[in-house]
């Protein structure tokens, strides 16, 4: 194909936007002609890097070296992919006949910003951006290794998002990276619109509670990640990343753990897991104890229990069900609220409705202490997805000690962690203990 | 494999929805009613000769709008013990429940008439007593222990609970009895069962614990006073401080001991004649003294204590062969260091015990006169 | 040898020291039932060396694989249907033993067919689960629930209520024959061991069991063997220890935790052997259903492209095992337990002669090559 066809094409392809820019430049026997959008230039560059060259070069012969010595020259593919590279942002550039593409992208979202998801206190302050390019500068930057590898992708039919693999093709888990991909290049939708659809694109079951890949952006877990062997999957316009594969220890570590003294890293973590814990099981064994086996308390506690819930007009789950319905609407309420009003909403929430039901006697003070527990045990843990996953076990645990009482709370909880085991992440078993200090065992995935 | 966890877990939430339906067990705390001690008393009543007592708790609201006890009683007779507990579910609108019931008490009466053995087949037989409630004898009656509320009583815990559990009082006049202690005391003959005696103190406001009964086969109880009680506790190692009076040559003291060791040894000679042996160790300090006292003679104190606690441990030694009751177990102690087939016949061994010379070594060390001298 | 291999040594022998393994034992104390522990003690080890010593010659292979290479089909088909049976009822007594237990001290007024149900729902999704998966579930189950088991043994052991006296009364016994009925029944804690048949699979890299395997899986077993039978008696004596039907869960209920939100340890005891039960339940099924794979292929019954031939042998396990659960009484149930183990003292040995016949016939195969 020649190049007057292909530039027709394009024209053709643009015929219903007036945002391509199409231009001739002739001077002093030199001529070239340009074509780009509009909105995804860099003016500043264009001026300074092929048209103010342009006037200045001697003649034909050295302006063609000289752009196709720019770091930015790009030599031309097929059209399609022509048509893409003007969409992502390249000029297509005619030369005595012969095409070119030069980037010169217009970026407004490089920028680095602050972690607003996780975060912590010893940690990296900085998350990842939107922008591809920044991250993975970010990633290299930090990760000095020439086996570091990132491959390209586009996906979503309609907004052709670019995705980025990375992974150390040393450490890599090579299995799971196998299967990631495949899984990536079967990806058939319309729009992509963040890196985090993907736990759910890569996933082959229709319902899953626990998430497969773990969300994330401080640069140094990501960085902590790939050395571990897990691949890091980036998009393009996602200040989030997804890490595979993972197992349920990844969701209650904070990337702090490493940066404390190891005394208080032990006890922060045991504190995180009885949280864990409480968050899971405190409701179920109220409403155990409460209306199975009230005999299992010291006499004082559960004299007082019972005291409690004189003229309450609910049986236990209900009133338990009740407090923790007000508690997740209270939760998912301050997260869409502005700022400015999500501290009233909590007060008004969380300390009025508190005092107003045990005043109106709807619920037991002790209901209002345990739902007050459990909402913040449940931000102990450290990974917001599992944190919602905890969320509906919690209340999946809840029916069925109200149906078996504790012995099926007991069982319940065993389930739940028999469900755990079988899951997969990846080809690598979601929950099992590893003996971190044989990594060997660890990679081969047996003893 | 995931078609079939997903099938399983369709099968799983089905079967849910079908107990769902059959979910009549669930109930309320409230809808309980808590005991908090039994007594069993003989009734008057031929027929009918068991005569219970229950002490429920009434919960209130909020104990600290409401920080007196509360309770009520129910009180009914029957042929057996559940014969009267059936009849005492009809006299309360919600459900009786034994599982905080830490507290039996039972009348002298009917310990002095030999009906423990029907009484611990009931109490062991409910799965929900437990085996971790004390057991005593009330006197004059089961009644008038478990209806009396003292003065001060703190709401949630009686306080008779107090002198038992190890948390309150220590007391080295008072002998605590698990049920499950009672059981292999009365089910084995090398260890006699002893149980606490309740008494209302004379001025009606509070209990009085500091005797005990010893419970020996079809016998009637022998009453073990409180200074013998405290030996027993002593010599069992019960208690970790107890109070000795020591007057002997002019001197009047009181030695109070924090550390008490005891063993006992069991030796036989051949002709089935035994020595009971008892080696016990008493460390503790001056806590009252009628004279003043000298730093430099605390070793000739330390002997007057010696000897007194040897003239004490004897006497109470020769009372307890002489009725021939053995709460300390040296009938268990003979068992465990003999083999089996070599032992003489229980009927011996009670002659033997009875007989047995009793050799009694104290060693006692006073360490301090107090804080004066 | 690997840390999954103690773990279902560890459980059989623990899950049993609730169920009627005590029972019997006390039954007997004055018949010869220390001695009987001893000899136990040193067959059990012998077993567990043996097997353990057999498998590990065939890293990742099963005994149904093993058998299907070296003998002929009307040998090792009726073996392996006999050895589901075996461990389908093995699980079986725990089932009913563990809904005995709750329907008589946590939840009288429920149905029992609803207890049994409820337990046997949960384990059925494990039988299904990957042979590694059930390894991970047991190890993570073990971690959360032992340090308290652990210690609950210990505190029943120092408790000040114990009297040694008794302990060492019946230790005195020990003089005497050992009686069968003792030894079968103590035999059958050490016959977690059996579990390897199938659980070899996940042993894929070669182990190593020595000298110091040995030693530490005697003392084991004397601990084990020790809670189960000595602390009972240092709480209830010896005379007519037999009228308690659960020496263990009295014992438990003899423990007082002074100032623990719990005062009574029996609730927490039972809760957390309820998982214990369960981790033993879910091992067995977990063969049986294994075992039954090897003879049937159950991924070709299939209903409208859905795989459902493999929920056949759950639900025949379901049905069986409720129906014995309302047709049984306690006393039947010792009973039946009693001439299981008995049985089970006989098989198990005798698996160590078809052990010789395979090795011999795969060397043999070995060496035509």
């Amino acid at each position: 194909m020649n190049t007057q066809e292909t530039l027709l094409w394009i024209n053709e392809q643009f015929s219903h936007t007036n945002e391509l820019v199409q231009k001739t430049l002739e001077y002093e026997q030199k001529n070239i002609a340009y074509m780009y959008i509009k909105s995804l230039i860099d003016n500043e560059m264009l001026q300074k890097t092929i048209i103010k060259p342009f006037f200045e070069m001697a003649n034909m012969e050295q302006f063609k070296l000289y752009v196709q010595a720019l770091p930015q020259f790009e030599e031309v593919p097929a059209k399609e992919q022509v048509l893409l590279e003007i969409m992502n942002g390249s000029i297509l550039l005619e030369i005595g006949n012969e095409l070119c593409l030069i980037d010169l992208k217009l970026s407004k979202n490089d920028e680095v910003s602050s972690a607003s998801v996780e975060m912590t206190i010893h940690g990296s302050q900085i998350a990842l951006s939107d922008n591809l390019l920044t991250n993975l500068n970010l990633i290299r930057s930090y990760y000095r290794q020439p086996t570091l590898n990132i491959e390209y992708m586009s996906l979503g039919e309609v907004n052709q998002q670019k995705v980025a693999i990375v992974y150390d093709t040393e450490k890599v888990n090579t299995q799971a990276l196998k299967l990631i991909k495949e899984k990536l290049q079967r990806v058939d939708k319309q729009v992509i619109s963040a890196a985090n659809q993907f736990n759910n694109y890569l996933n082959d079951k229709r319902f899953s509670l626990f998430p497969q890949m773990i969300m994330t952006e401080p640069p140094d877990r990501i960085i902590y990640n790939i050395a571990g062997g897990k691949v890091v999957i980036l998009q393009d316009g996602s200040s989030q990343c997804l890490a595979a594969p993972v197992v349920f220890f990844d969701f209650m570590n904070t990337m702090e753990d490493d940066y404390h003294t190891v005394i208080i890293s032990t006890f922060l973590r045991l504190l995180r897991y009885l949280g864990f814990f409480i968050s899971l099981l405190l409701p179920s064994i109220y409403v155990g104890v409460t209306s199975y086996a009230p005999e299992v308390f010291r006499t004082e506690l559960a004299l007082t229990v019972a005291g409690s819930r004189m003229g309450v007009p609910f049986s236990s789950f209900v009133e338990v069900l009740f407090m923790l319905f007000f508690m997740e609407l209270l939760l998912e309420a301050s997260i869409r609220l502005p700022k400015a009003v999500s501290a009233t909403a909590t007060t008004v929430g969380g300390l009025i409705l508190g005092t107003a039901v045990t005043e109106a006697s709807l619920a037991s003070n002790i209901m209002v202490i345990i739902v007050s527990a459990v909402a913040i045990s449940t931000f102990v843990i450290p990974v917001n997805e599992m944190a919602f996953a905890i969320r509906i076990v919690r209340l999946l645990l809840i029916v069925i000690t109200s149906i078996f009482g504790l012995a099926g709370l007991t069982l319940g909880f065993l389930v739940f962690i028999l469900y755990l085991t079988s899951l997969d992440s990846y080809g690598e078993p979601y929950l099992r203990v590893y003996n971190y200090k044989k990594n060997k065992e660890r990679s081969e995935g047996h003893l | 494999m995931q078609k079939i966890q997903s099938k399983l877990k369709l099968l799983f939430i089905f079967s849910i929805l079908f107990f769902l339906s059959g979910c009549e067990e669930f109930k309320d705390v409230d809808k309980d009613v808590f005991v908090s001690m039994i007594g069993i008393d003989l009734s008057e009543d031929k027929d009918k000769p068991y005569k219970v007592i229950l002490k429920l708790f009434v919960p209130t609201s909020s104990f600290k709008q409401n920080p007196e006890a509360n309770y009520t009683y129910l009180v009914e007779k029957g042929e057996t013990l559940s014969e009267a507990i059936r009849m005492l579910e009809t006299h309360i609108d919600k459900e009786l429940d034994f599982g905080h019931m830490k507290l039996i008490v039972i009348g002298e009466e009917l310990i002095n008439n030999n009906k423990t053995k029907e009484i611990l087949d009931f109490l062991l037989r409910r799965p929900d007593i437990q085996l971790i409630s004390w057991i005593t004898v009330g006197r004059p009656n089961a009644e008038e222990i478990v209806k009396m509320v003292p003065a001060g009583e703190t709401a949630a815990y009686p306080s008779l609970y107090n002198y038992f559990d190890g948390n309150g009082t220590e007391s080295p006049y008072i002998v605590t009895t698990f049920l499950f202690d009672f059981r292999r005391r009365m089910m084995d003959n090398g260890l006699d069962p002893i149980l606490p005696i309740v008494q209302v103190s004379e001025n009606k406001t509070t209990f009085t614990v500091n005797k005990s009964f010893v419970l020996k086969d079809k016998k009637t109880p022998f009453e073990l006073d409180s200074l013998s009680t405290l030996v027993f506790n002593t010599l069992s190692m019960n208690v970790q401080m107890a109070d000795i009076e020591v007057n002997e040559e002019n001197e009047l003291f009181v030695a109070r001991l924090d550390k008490i060791k005891a063993k006992n040894k069991v030796k036989v000679q051949k002709d089935n004649q035994v020595s009971l042996e008892i080696d016990a160790k008493l460390v503790g300090y001056i806590a009252e003294s009628e004279n003043a006292l000298n730093m430099r003679d605390l070793p000739k104190y330390s002997q007057l204590l010696e000897k007194e606690a040897k003239d004490k441990i004897t006497k109470f030694m020769k009372l307890l062969q002489s009725e021939g009751i053995d709460p300390i177990g040296f009938g268990l102690k003979y068992k465990a260091q003999t083999i089996h087939h070599k032992r003489m016949s229980t009927e011996k061994w009670k002659e033997a015990y009875k007989n047995a010379d009793v050799k009694v070594k104290v060693s006692a060390s006073l360490k301090s006169t107090g804080s004066i001298q | 040898m690997s840390r999954y291999f103690y773990y279902f040594v560890l459980i059989n022998m623990v899950a049993n020291i609730i169920a009627s393994v005590p029972s019997i034992l006390l039954r007997h104390y004055n018949e010869g039932s220390v001695s009987a522990m001893v000899l136990a003690t040193i067959t059990g080890t012998l077993i567990i060396t043996v097997y353990a010593k057999f498998f590990i010659q065939f890293p990742g292979m099963t005994l149904p694989d093993l058998l299907k290479k070296t003998t002929a089909k009307w040998f090792y088909v009726p073996l392996i249907l006999i050895m589901t049976v075996v461990w389908f009822i093995a699980g079986m007594i725990t089932l009913i033993t563990f809904t005995f237990l709750l329907i008589r001290y946590l939840t009288p007024e429920m149905p029992i067919i609803l207890i049994s149900l409820s337990i046997i729902l949960s384990v059925i999704l494990g039988c299904l689960i990957k042979t590694d998966r059930v390894l991970y579930t047991v190890e993570i189950i073990m971690l959360i629930t032992f340090p308290l088991i652990i210690y609950i043994f210990f505190k029943a052991s120092t408790d000040a209520n114990i009297n040694w006296n008794f302990i060492k009364e019946a230790t005195l016994f020990i003089n005497q024959m050992p009686n069968l009925e003792s030894f079968t029944s103590s035999f059958y804690l050490f016959l977690g061991v059996g579990n390897l048949f199938i659980f070899n699979r996940f042993f894929n890299i070669k182990q190593k069991f020595g000298w110091k395997q040995i030693i530490s899986i005697f003392f084991i077993t004397i601990l084990t063997l020790f809670t189960t039978y000595f602390i009972p008696i240092g709480f209830h004596g010896t005379s007519e220890i037999e009228s308690l039907v659960y020496p263990w869960l009295q014992t438990s209920d003899s423990l007082r935790m002074k100032y623990s939100l719990i005062e009574r340890v029996l609730f927490v005891f039972l809760l957390f052997y309820l998982c214990i039960a369960f981790l033993s339940i879910l091992i067995h099924w977990h063969v049986a259903v294994e075992y039954l794979k090897y003879l049937f292929t159950f991924e070709k019954i299939k209903v409208k492209d859905v795989n459902i031939g493999i929920l056949i042998p759950p639900a025949i396990f379901t049905v069986i095992s409720t129906y014995f659960v309302q047709a049984l009484n306690e006393s039947q149930l010792f009973r039946f337990s009693s001439i299981f183990y008995m049985i089970l003292a006989g098989f198990f040995p005798c698996m160590i002669l078809v052990f010789f016949y395979i090795k011999r016939r795969m060397k043999y195969a070995e060496n035509t090559k």
